[in-house]
């Protein structure tokens, strides 16, 4: 299962983007990310929850609980106004940063 | 449950936060497992597979929790203090809306806080601060009572000072004191100077340092030392001005040259004040040959201060068995017949002992005060809080939990206690001075009263108590169900629980009410019995001076004669002046007390210590007169009763009575030297309260100025207009006889009563300030409660009246309401006042604690005053219009 390192908060804009559509429990964010993926970006599955009460604790989320597809009580994560505006900001950075590393990595030589 | 939790999930506990997490990751590893299981893994197989690809979980829930812990403390501390910041906001708006509640709740509060304030700070300065002396806490003053002859402390002589000193391991030092009055001259006119006569290392076992200057050195009370002074603080800034440069300065004194070495700082001198201090060896009275060889001249006080590890018990009863051994040396010293003993006390208790029960009494007094004044705002919150139930009612439908509302009547509390804190402060500060000048009475340490940081603190801390009371006191009525009645809103919450906790306290109000009127009104007894009483002397135009002769200069008995005679003669026709008199001591002169042994003719001797004994007054003839003393029988001393003539003595009727009995004492004869010579009694006077109103006459046995004559003396005048004007006219003789002779303590006789007055004077106004304070703060309370009883039944009034009943029906059924919570609170206030004024008989003079016309007294002023605050409600209940309230539903 052990992917590639993941590149420092990439774990975080992955969640935020999954949260985009729509509240989700943890174990359907880590499905989604993984099969969005093709599990090439996973690490171990347990390291998704830390970091989605760091986000919630800075504010991007918020906990509502509720029930799930199958009937249990679960825990769903819903973005805050700050997360969406977050994950604006981080979708932004991203792509000038990969941008800007495909330039380099496709230039030709000098 | 879990519903419940899902609608409301409060963010806080721990317990909460690792259940969460716990539910959260278990859902995340049960999911996968079942779709390892969909995907056609065996259970236990999958579920191993789940547990692998999450990793450590044991780690990951630790740190999720972690977090989430982390989270919920944030979020709850910014939830308070957003909830703190809009309760506020909120609280300054409602009590702006309701000004007139704001002022009568700030005005209250802070009369009821300044007066603790005050208090407080009386007792923080006089008996709780240390003393101002370094360790002062192991100071012990030494005292020698003779309770057989009813002496608290007969005091100590120099042979007894030496063997305590030789002989005390447990105390460090003992050191000595007594006080004289003597003559300074140079700067200026002669100044009499109360003197401390001390030994060397006084200020240093004391732990005084000089403030300028040094304090005396070891070898300054030997013979022959240069003689030095060291002034006090007050006589430094009072009578020399402050001078800077007076160390190293010079005076005349006792025909000696005397150099100020330092100057004290301003701290409370036990047992008098004094002007200045000397070292031993400069007093001619205590370097006297008799002074220090006779065991039984007790002048000094001794102090002492603890070895270290040594309580004052240890010291005690060390202390006691050198006093019996030395009983058992020198008998002749300690005649059986007056029991002598010794007794360590710690100086803090000696300092203050006198003050203390007056400043707890006030202390309870402005405690209770205050009670009043926060059940009266509870019930003016309550009444507000019935009316504010539509407001309540709604934030109570917005989602305001119980312990919101709470919080917000909390926070409306401390800011009207705060506020009520500052006005309470501010008049605290503002009654500083009157406040030390009325415990200046009581103690030495009046000087240190000062409003500081645990005087602030205290107040602090009362306004905090103060807001949580009137919090919380409202809240009582319906604690299961405050939310749902206030949902309900009006009538219901009016009518039930609320209503019955306004009426408690009024009924508490009333109760402490009595307690304090009680108190203030058993004060008043005993300050009228006081001032109603017959002294035995006449207290009118009398002029009060004393006259210490110089000691250096009228060294014989004709020298002081001659002084007083010519003063006598040259006054004597001056218009205005009717009768002029010598004396040693006068009538609540504050003079210590001196006794003489006597012997009877005729009578066996008695017993060493069992002699009768009288207190010596030494009067010329005019002396009677001028105090207006009565002759009973006999007479008077005459002019002819020279120093030269037989002896006699005029005794007063105590005296007579108890050893002469229905007999005439006129004509028997009395020694007072063992029978060398013979005293004739020439007359009874009547009796005088002479050492203070409250003290029961003593046995007096006056000798003749002339024949008994004192350097120190009092100097009387009887005028026929306002003796004040005379005072300069006879310093101006004084002065022409001798101009180095200085006269002091110029009083009149009234205001030296007055004095004697002033201290249960004033305690008892303040009492009956607070008494009438809590009165009219309970009586606005009851009428507050039954006006709003009134108006919450204006229909049922009306109901009633249609039905018939006629305006004085109403108008008795609303006052026997109030008057019943009356009655309940009066039943409840004289049981307690029975208990409570018990504590304070000790300062009562002729009235007992439980003095029924004063508890029958206040009992009916506080019923009038009660059915006067509930005669205007009931009148406008009586004045209802049946039809307008019937139509008003």
């Amino acid at each position: 299962m052990a992917g590639s390192d993941l590149y420092v908060g990439t774990l975080d804009v992955l969640i935020l983007k999954a949260l985009s559509w729509g509240p989700m429990h943890g174990y359907a964010i880590g499905r989604w990310i993984r099969q969005t993926t093709d599990d090439a970006l996973t690490v171990q599955e347990g390291a998704l929850y830390p970091a989605l009460h760091r986000l919630q604790r800075r504010g991007w989320l918020e906990e509502e609980w509720g029930v799930s597809e199958t009937g249990r009580e679960a825990k769903y994560y819903r973005m805050s106004p700050a997360g969406r505006r977050h994950l604006r900001a981080e979708v932004e950075r991203w792509r000038t940063y990969a941008r800007a590393v495909m330039a380099a990595l496709d230039a030709a030589p000098a | 449950m879990s519903a419940f939790r899902r609608l409301f999930r409060l963010p806080g506990s721990s317990a909460n936060v690792a259940r969460d997490v716990g539910s959260e990751l278990g859902f995340h590893l049960d999911m996968r497992t079942q779709e390892l299981i969909d995907a056609g893994m065996g259970p236990q197989a999958a579920r191993l597979a789940a547990l692998q690809a999450f990793g450590d979980l044991e780690a990951i829930e630790g740190e999720c929790r972690d977090i989430a812990a982390r989270g919920a403390r944030e979020r709850a501390r910014r939830d308070t203090m957003l909830g703190l910041a809009h309760d506020l906001r909120f609280a300054l708006r409602s009590l702006r809306k309701a000004p007139g509640f704001t002022l009568v709740a700030i005005l209250t509060l802070g009369l009821g806080i300044g007066a603790n304030t005050a208090v407080f700070s009386m007792i923080r300065g006089v008996l709780l601060r240390p003393l101002p002396y370094e360790d002062g806490e192991r100071l012990v003053y030494l005292k020698q009572p003779a309770p057989l002859s009813g002496v608290a402390n007969a005091q100590f002589s120099v042979p007894e000072l030496v063997d305590y000193r030789e002989r005390s391991r447990g105390l460090q030092s003992i050191v000595e004191y007594h006080s004289m009055p003597f003559i300074l001259l140079g700067q200026g006119e002669p100044r009499r100077v109360q003197t401390g006569v001390v030994s060397a290392n006084y200020f240093d076992v004391l732990g005084v340092k000089p403030m300028m200057g040094r304090a005396f050195r070891t070898g300054e009370d030997q013979s022959g030392a240069e003689p030095v002074l060291v002034l006090s603080y007050a006589f430094w800034q009072n009578r020399l001005g402050g001078d800077p440069g007076i160390v190293g300065r010079t005076f005349e004194m006792n025909d000696r040259i005397h150099t100020v070495i330092g100057i004290l700082p301003p701290v409370p001198q036990y047992p008098a004040e004094n002007d200045i201090y000397m070292p031993s060896s400069s007093c001619p009275f205590r370097s006297s040959s008799f002074t220090t060889t006779t065991r039984t001249a007790r002048l000094l006080h001794l102090f002492g201060r603890l070895g270290p590890g040594v309580t004052l018990a240890q010291a005690q009863s060390e202390l006691a068995g050198l006093a019996t051994t030395m009983r058992a040396e020198y008998p002749a010293a300690y005649p059986s017949g007056r029991g002598f003993s010794i007794e360590a006390a710690s100086l803090h208790d000696e300092l203050t002992k006198q003050a203390k029960p007056t400043l707890l009494l006030l202390l309870g007094t402005t405690g209770f005060v205050l009670l009043i004044a926060c059940a009266n705002i509870a019930n003016l919150t309550l009444a507000r809080l019935v009316r504010r139930s539509r407001e309540m009612a709604l934030r109570a439908a917005l989602g305001a939990d119980r312990a919101r509302l709470f919080r917000q009547m909390l926070v409306e509390g401390s800011l009207l206690a705060l506020a009520g804190g500052v006005l309470g402060l501010a008049l605290a500060a503002g009654t500083m001075r009157l406040l030390t000048s009325f415990a200046a009475r009581f103690t030495p340490r009046a000087a240190e009263i000062s409003l500081d940081g645990q005087v602030l603190a205290f107040t602090l801390v009362v306004c905090m108590l103060t807001g949580l009371v009137f919090a919380v006191l409202p809240a009582l009525p319906s604690r299961a169900n405050l939310v749902s009645a206030l949902k309900e809103g009006g009538a219901a919450t009016s009518g039930g629980g609320s209503h019955r906790v306004r009426a408690a306290l009024v009924v508490a109000q009333v109760a402490v009410s009595m307690v304090l009127m009680v108190g203030a009104g058993l004060m008043l007894r005993s300050l009228l019995a006081l001032q109603a009483l017959d002294p035995g002397f006449d207290t009118q135009r009398v002029l009060t001076m004393t006259l210490d002769l110089n000691w250096s200069r009228y060294t014989t008995n004709e020298l002081v004669l001659g002084f007083h005679d010519q003063l006598h003669a040259r006054l004597a026709g001056q218009p205005g002046v009717m009768a002029t008199a010598s004396s040693l001591t006068f009538p609540l002169d504050g003079h210590r007390r001196i006794n003489v042994n006597f012997a009877i003719e005729g009578q066996p001797p008695a017993e060493a210590g069992a002699e009768p004994l009288g207190d010596l007054r030494s009067a010329t003839p005019e002396y009677f007169q001028t105090l207006g003393i009565p002759l009973v029988t006999g007479r008077f001393f005459t002019a002819s009763d020279g120093p030269n003539s037989p002896g006699v003595a005029v005794v007063n009727q105590t005296l007579a009575q108890r050893y002469w009995g229905k007999e005439t004492a006129v004509g028997h004869r009395i020694s007072a030297d063992t029978g060398k010579t013979w005293i004739t009694i020439v007359g009874v006077v009547g009796d005088v309260h002479h050492y203070s109103l409250e003290s029961e006459p003593s046995e007096e046995v006056y000798l003749p100025f002339s024949q008994v004559p004192f350097r120190e003396s009092s100097f009387l005048v009887r005028t026929s207009a306002d003796p004040g004007a005379m005072a300069r006219r006879i310093g101006e003789e004084v002065l022409s006889i001798d101009p180095g002779q200085p006269l002091a303590n110029i009083q009149t006789l009234e205001e030296v009563r007055g004095e004697a007055l002033a201290s249960p004077r004033l305690t008892t106004s303040l009492l009956l300030m607070f008494a009438l304070l809590a009165l009219c703060i309970t009586a606005a309370g009851l009428g507050a409660v039954v006006a709003f009883s009134v108006s919450q039944r204006t229909q049922e009034i009306g109901v009633r009246m249609a039905l018939g009943a006629g305006r004085a029906e109403v108008l008795g059924m609303v006052l026997r309401e109030g008057l019943q919570l009356v009655i309940i609170g009066l039943a409840l206030g004289i049981a307690s006042a029975v208990l409570l004024t018990r504590l304070m008989s000790g300062l009562l003079y002729q009235v007992e604690a439980t003095d029924p016309i004063t508890f029958a007294g206040m009992a009916l002023v506080l019923v009038l005053i009660a059915a006067a605050a509930c005669l205007a409600p009931a009148r406008r209940a009586s004045a209802v219009d049946p039809m307008v309230a019937l139509r008003a539903t």
